[in-house]
């Protein structure tokens, strides 16, 4: 327990969240060294995990480093197409993973101006590059006040610990 | 640690057309996403009935729509994940309908689970059961399919969920590439096990009590289906 507390003090200072379980199945090695999610700063956190990165009129969205491991591998994403709507908290898509579709909520409403269609030929872009590359929807906000309700990096990083602990 | 301290809700069926079950699901996934009810798991069986999942992978259907009829069979496109599959007498459903948000368990996490109790299921018949490989999610002794999961989760609620062999026709496996993986079999438990098996409802019972055990349920609560007005389903 001093360990964990230890681990989790020193993961605060690096900004991450530790996504280990203490009921968790055996995990194969690559996952063990994968103990800790990580957030990225500046951006801000839903609480069914999901990412938006706010610059002037666009917010492009994903979800975060912890959804990605509990996920699996992403092998096919379902997007919206441009110019739909989509509403803070309801679903605008879906990711496949080992034979489960997890619905993804949008964090803010707007209408979506963009979509990656790189996750098409690429799912896995999600896993590996979550916050880049892995990117699904850039929405133009409808209400950018939704923004101030969603979670800081360290909040989010605090969710993620309290929910782990289950 | 916080183990989830609930009764689960189980709601017992006979054979269930396919829709009726899924416009069920619909309904008791919404009720728990609201907190009307609590979690709760249905056990049942299908008609022949053959089903894909979101990605649509129909090229994974060998006969066409037609010939599928003729041999009294229906076809049916969901939003579960997973590939092409076959349910039929004999093969045991169980859809639970849980928060997964309840319980911190991730969508891998959830799968793993399912596996585990068809593992052990079999292993109570004498039948050496294990998980796949990377990707190839379901239940397996040796190269042959014995067990299938696809599920749906929506904010944070399962539903769908896993079908387990016990002896259904495995002929109408030939007609798909069963989950688009072509070169291994499907199976039963009745083509592995050594031993007589009892009724199929005994193995049900045992697939929810195993689930119940693995996901830490308090207790079981069983009812018989019909008490949810399932005739309201029935269009």
């Amino acid at each position: 327990m001093a360990l964990k507390l230890w681990a989790s003090s020193a993961a605060n200072a690096l900004k991450l969240s530790c996504r280990a379980s203490a009921t968790a199945a055996p995990f194969p090695a690559s996952s063990i060294s994968r103990c800790f999610s990580s957030v990225i700063d500046g951006f801000k956190y839903s609480n069914s995990h999901e990412w938006v990165k706010h610059e002037g009129n666009v917010a492009t969205i994903g979800i975060t480093d912890h959804a990605q491991g509990h996920l699996g591998e992403v092998v096919f994403v379902e997007l919206p197409a441009s110019g739909t709507s989509v509403t803070k908290g309801s679903g605008f898509g879906a990711v496949e993973s080992v034979k489960a579709t997890s619905d993804v909520n949008s964090p803010v409403s707007g209408e979506v101006i963009e979509v990656n269609s790189k996750l098409t030929e690429k799912p896995g872009l999600i896993n590996t590059s979550t916050y880049e590359d892995g990117w699904m929807i850039k929405v133009k906000p409808s209400d950018p006040s939704e923004l101030k309700s969603l979670m800081d990096s360290k909040e989010y990083s605090k969710f993620c610990e309290e929910e782990d602990a289950h | 640690m916080n183990l989830q301290r609930t009764t689960l809700k189980a709601y017992k069926f006979g054979i269930v057309n396919y829709l009726n079950a899924l416009k069920l699901q619909e309904r008791l996934s919404g009720e728990r996403k609201a907190g009307d009810i609590q979690d709760t798991i249905l056990s049942l069986q299908h008609p022949p009935t053959y089903t894909l999942g979101k990605r649509r992978t129909d090229h994974n259907l060998l006969v066409t729509e037609s010939e599928l009829q003729a041999m009294g069979a229906e076809l049916h496109y969901t939003e579960r994940g997973g590939d092409i599959t076959f349910h039929g007498p004999r093969q045991a459903i169980i859809y639970p309908i849980i928060s997964l948000r309840a319980i911190g368990f991730g969508a891998r996490k959830y799968v793993e689970g399912l596996e585990s109790i068809m593992i052990e299921v079999a292993s109570l018949y004498g039948v050496n059961a294990h998980p796949g490989k990377a990707g190839e999610t379901g239940v397996w002794v040796g190269d042959r399919k014995i067990g299938a999961i696809g599920v749906r989760i929506s904010s944070g609620i399962t539903s769908h969920g896993l079908a387990f062999n016990i002896d259904p026709d495995l002929n109408y496996f030939k007609h798909i590439v069963p989950c688009g993986i072509r070169d291994k079999g499907v199976t039963s438990l009745r083509r592995e096990a050594q031993m007589q098996l009892p009724a199929d409802e005994v193995i049900h019972d045992q697939l929810i009590r195993s689930f119940a055990k693995t996901f830490h349920f308090k207790d079981i609560q069983w009812s018989q289906g019909g008490l949810i007005s399932l005739a309201d389903e029935i269009k």
